[in-house]
């Protein structure tokens, strides 16, 4: 509400020099500062706005200014030329009488456009006739005038609220009153209602919730309150106040209630509403219930009196009762999931936290089977690099990211076909990657697979000359350690880059390869914050030669790694015990090296001079 | 010649005068036709009157909605649409007054009993129509405020969310268009609760919740109807089944209090240091996400309905309303520990727990809760 310009010129509608009125904000006869009227979310006129507004608004009205103070306020706040403020405000007079003859009907088929006093006539005629339509309490000054009839303003609050007005009394839970919007949330009418004990339409296992709630004797509990300063709890340790009684102590709870089950209209129900296992098919939905304590007197009640010594008064509790909005628990855009669809959120570095129960059908797994073990125990070797990869996009970006076709290793052995998308999840405070939410998709038909298998045996073959296979044991859940690394190695690489923006020395972390790190085998993330970089892998597995464990198979694979491996010949190999393995630091950097795809590592020249650690 | 030249300024003049008195005359009857108090009709500059008389139109076109679009019929319309359920027609003025004095008192305890007050936007963010209540929570009143636009009025960084929440799709309008979000809008509120200048107007967090709604007609209108409610900054605690807990601005848990045992199978000291990320459905993430950065930004939130683990398995659906705690330093009036920023939260369980023996996180595996 700021001034065209700067000035803080009073209101003079009786002025019969100025020209235009300085814009003031209505009901004040002061000089005020307006705010050019926003068009289309404007946002070239934000800079003005601002300057206008950290002008004085004056809002009182007993207060009352001379013109010398008026011209003295508009001399100290001249920025602009005064044309430029005038004409400010001619324009935003001409904008607001084109949005007003948009708005009358009798204004619209006109082609030219019409002159201001014409549509402020139109203007006259198009009220008188919209106010022929309403009751003649409107204008009856003698009642408190409103922009609004009251009945349509109800009907608003109702409609934007998806609510209804609820009275119940405290005693018996006895309702009293309901609102007509009722039979369109709960789909019972206001007769059914009406006199019916609340408990008879409340959740049976809210009812206790709801009877708290209701309790209005002396005898109930402590209340409780939070100091939003402070944050500290305040406990009332004596009987409530006499003020928690009376009217205007306010209710605020959530319970469920009944809804008769209308066929067919509701087929986008939220799985919030829950069917009662009882004989009885009703569903419930939940709601919102807020309101206060009220007394009646009991003179106006015909047989609902107290008959209570203590009091001669009713209470009730008058609540309006929202629905929940059902789009906030509604899987999000994110994270649509369909059927033969499941969810799994994994720690960083792979390792499931938690599982969907329709895994179960997918992968023939219970989750608590999974549950604790790394993802990449389950993939098909072929795909280890392919996700791997993915799994370094995934936790670097924001986007989600989709992986190709993949097998999955179910309980039986079998493998199934699943496509994800993975998308990390950071924190909003710490910025750091939590955990990764995992979207997987079976993906079904023999044909695609054995493609796969065609694809990723070939690929294989090309990849081969530059980086060997990782060796798998074919058999036993849980064992595969060295896949179960890569996920660590993974999300240890992560860490260090939060390490290193966090400028913690990360440079003296230790090779690899040099005395065995006391850690297990399956560290996770937060507890193996030393182990070394990717560069420092690469750099120094070309100079290790010695020690730290075996693992023949990646030994073996080294050393066919210019000749022409199949995936077959590692079947065959001799795979050391897990106790040999003697460093879980050797084996990720090994395995780091595979996976590697830089240019300098894909040399099949650079192969000959390593020497793995095994 | 200067002779000739100053009769023709002054009729000019004259005449310039007289069409200003004939527009204040259109402007003066326009403003007696608005349902104004006298007081303030008095003090209504031209355009107010003419953005009051926008809003008066629209919010008429607004209720008209589908069924009538002749001025006309709107009578008859008006009262067909306002009287459902089937219940008869007041013919007389005497009845109408009644009705209307019924429905003002029933409105009224609506808008008590909201602590709120109602807003109906346009697609352009105008605020065709607010209720009379609005001066209780931003210290400006309905005719100042009716027919200007939210962007004038709400914090910068919340405009691109409101500005997505104003636009809607035929596909949304068929599902019902349902609105719910945070917002920060100027309150020129003292802490007494007088009004003071809007320079001095401080930032209060709303939460807007409502509902888009398209009213086909010769103008028509679509627009959202949203109640605005500020989020209370205390809470009064007086059921078993909601808990606070107090987090760092990370989300997790740094205090919580006993009844979440009852509630969750936690302890509260098992809780300590843990995210609540990892204590609630995956699919939910996004929802405690949009929570979480409503606080950061905006201070306080509530967080709709999402479903919590329960130790040992299943789990609850709840609800939390939160608020960013400023950091308070022990001073001579508050002695004590510093106490940094942190959050609390008021969660309120909504369900029983779902699913007992399911076992969805790792978390659950490993304790077993007897119950």
């Amino acid at each position: 509400m700021s001034a065209g310009g700067n000035d803080g010129t009073a209101t003079r509608p009786a002025d019969p020099t100025a020209e235009e009125e300085g814009p003031s904000q209505a009901g004040s006869s002061l000089p005020a500062v307006e705010l050019p009227r926003k068009r289309k979310g404007d946002v070239e006129e934000r800079s003005d706005t601002h300057v206008q507004q950290s002008l004085d608004f004056q809002m009182d009205d007993d207060l009352s200014r001379s013109e010398g103070e008026d011209q003295q306020v508009k001399m100290k706040c001249f920025r602009e030329p005064h044309s430029q403020i005038e004409k400010r405000r001619r324009d935003k007079m001409n904008n607001l009488i084109d949005e007003l003859a948009a708005m009358i009907p009798a204004c619209q088929p006109m082609a030219r456009k019409l002159d201001k006093l014409t549509v402020l006539r139109k203007a006259v005629q198009h009220l008188k006739t919209l106010k022929a339509g309403t009751s003649s309490a409107f204008t009856d000054t003698t009642y408190k005038p409103s922009i609004l009839p009251h009945d349509d303003l109800r009907q608003l609050l109702l409609r934007a609220a998806d609510g209804f007005l609820l009275v119940v009394s405290c005693d018996r839970a006895k309702i009293l009153f309901t609102s007509e919007s009722v039979s369109k949330i709960l789909h019972f009418s206001r007769l059914e209602l009406t006199g019916q004990s609340l408990f008879d339409f409340v959740h049976h296992k809210d009812i206790n919730k709801v009877k708290e709630q209701l309790a209005s004797s002396e005898l109930y509990p402590r209340q409780r309150l939070i100091d939003a300063a402070t944050g500290v709890q305040v406990q009332a340790d004596s009987p409530v106040r006499p003020s928690h009684l009376t009217t205007g102590a306010r209710r605020s709870f959530f319970c469920r209630m009944k809804h008769s089950r209308v066929a067919g209209k509701h087929e986008d129900k939220p799985s919030l509403l829950i069917t009662s296992k009882k004989k009885d098919t009703y569903k419930y939905c939940t709601l919102h219930c807020t309101g206060y304590m009220r007394s009646w007197p009991s003179s106006q009640l015909d047989s609902e009196g107290d008959t209570e010594k203590e009091t001669s008064n009713l209470t009730c509790l008058v609540t309006v009762c929202r629905l929940l909005p059902h789009t906030s628990h509604q899987p999000s855009k994110d994270v649509n999931v369909k059927p033969a669809e499941f969810v799994t959120r994994c720690a960083i570095d792979g390792k499931f936290t938690f599982v969907d129960q329709r895994a179960t059908t997918v992968i023939g797994y219970l989750p608590q089977e999974i549950l604790g073990t790394s993802c990449y125990e389950y993939f098909h070797q072929d795909d280890l690099q392919q996700l791997a990869e993915k799994h370094r996009q995934a936790l670097r970006s924001k986007e989600k990211i989709e992986t190709q076709c993949y097998k999955f290793k179910t309980k039986y052995g079998v493998y199934v076909s699943l496509q994800s998308q993975w998308f990390s999840f950071t924190n909003p405070w710490t910025k750091e990657v939590e955990f990764i939410v995992s979207l997987n998709r079976v993906i079904s038909g023999p044909a695609h697979t054995k493609d796969e298998e065609a694809g990723s045996s070939k690929a294989l073959q090309e990849d081969a000359k530059q980086i060997p296979i990782i060796p798998s044991l074919s058999s036993g859940v849980g064992t595969m350690i060295y896949a179960g690394s890569i996920g660590t190695q993974i999300a240890n690489e992560l860490i260090d880059t939060y390490s290193r923006m966090n400028s913690s020395p990360s440079s003296g972390a230790p090779s690899p390869f040099g005395p065995a790190q006391e850690k297990g085998p399956l560290v996770s993330p937060p507890t193996s914050r030393s182990a070394s970089s990717r560069e420092e892998a690469a750099g120094s597995s070309s100079q290790s030669h010695s020690d730290s464990g075996t693992a023949a198979g990646a030994s073996s694979a080294a050393s066919e790694s210019t000749g022409e491996p199949s995936q077959l010949d590692f079947d065959s190999m001799v795979v050391p015990g897990l106790s040999s393995f003697s460093s879980d630091e050797a084996a990720m950097a090994v395995i780091m090296s595979l996976l590697e795809t830089d240019v300098n590592m894909g040399q099949s020249g650079d192969f000959g001079d390593l020497h793995w650690p095994f | 010649m200067t002779a000739d030249k100053e009769k023709r300024r002054a009729i000019s003049r004259e005449a310039a005068r007289r069409r200003r008195r004939v527009e204040s005359d259109v402007f003066g009857d326009l403003s007696r036709l608005l349902p104004l108090q006298p007081s303030v009709r008095a003090h209504l500059d031209k355009p107010s009157v003419i953005r009051l008389t926008l809003s008066y139109i629209r919010t008429h076109t607004l209720l008209k909605g589908r069924t009538g679009t002749k001025t006309e019929v709107s009578h008859a319309v008006k009262y067909a649409e306002v009287k459902e359920g089937g219940e008869d027609r007041p013919e007389c003025d005497e009845e109408k007054e009644t009705e209307e004095v019924e429905a003002s008192d029933e409105s009224n305890m609506y808008l008590r009993i909201l602590e709120g007050f109602l807003m109906v936007l346009s697609t352009e963010g105008d605020m065709i129509f607010l209720s009379d209540n609005v001066s209780k929570y931003m210290g400006l009143t309905q005719t100042e405020l009716m027919g200007h636009n939210i962007f004038e009025f709400t914090h910068p960084c919340d405009h691109e969310e409101i500005r997505s929440n104003l636009r809607l799709t035929a596909e949304e309008v068929w599902r019902g268009a349902k609105r719910d979000f945070v917002m920060r809008i100027k309150s020129a509120l003292t802490h007494r609760g007088r009004s003071a200048n809007l320079k001095s107007a401080t930032w209060k967090v709303l939460h807007c919740q409502g509902r888009a709604k398209v009213c086909v007609g010769p103008s028509s209108v679509s627009c959202l109807l949203l109640t605005c409610q500020p989020l209370p900054l205390s809470h009064t605690l007086l059921s078993t089944h909601t808990f606070t807990s107090q987090h760092s601005m990370d989300m997790r848990f740094t205090h919580c209090d006993q009844r979440v045992t009852a509630l969750l199978g936690y302890g509260p000291e098992e809780l300590l240091g843990r995210s609540i990320y990892d204590l609630c459905h995956t699919l939910d993430t996004s929802c405690l996400t949009k929570n979480h950065l409503n606080l950061c930004l905006k201070t306080q939130s509530v967080s709709g309905q999402y479903r919590m683990l329960v130790k040992g398995g299943g789990y609850v659906w709840v609800e939390s309303h939160s608020a960013v705690i400023p950091s308070v330093r022990p001073s001579k009036s508050r002695p004590g520990a510093h106490q940094p920023l942190c959050i609390l939260c008021v969660t309120y369980v909504l369900s029983g727990v779902e699913q007992p023996s399911l076992q969805l996180s790792l978390d659950q595996t490993v304790h077993r809760y007897l119950r």
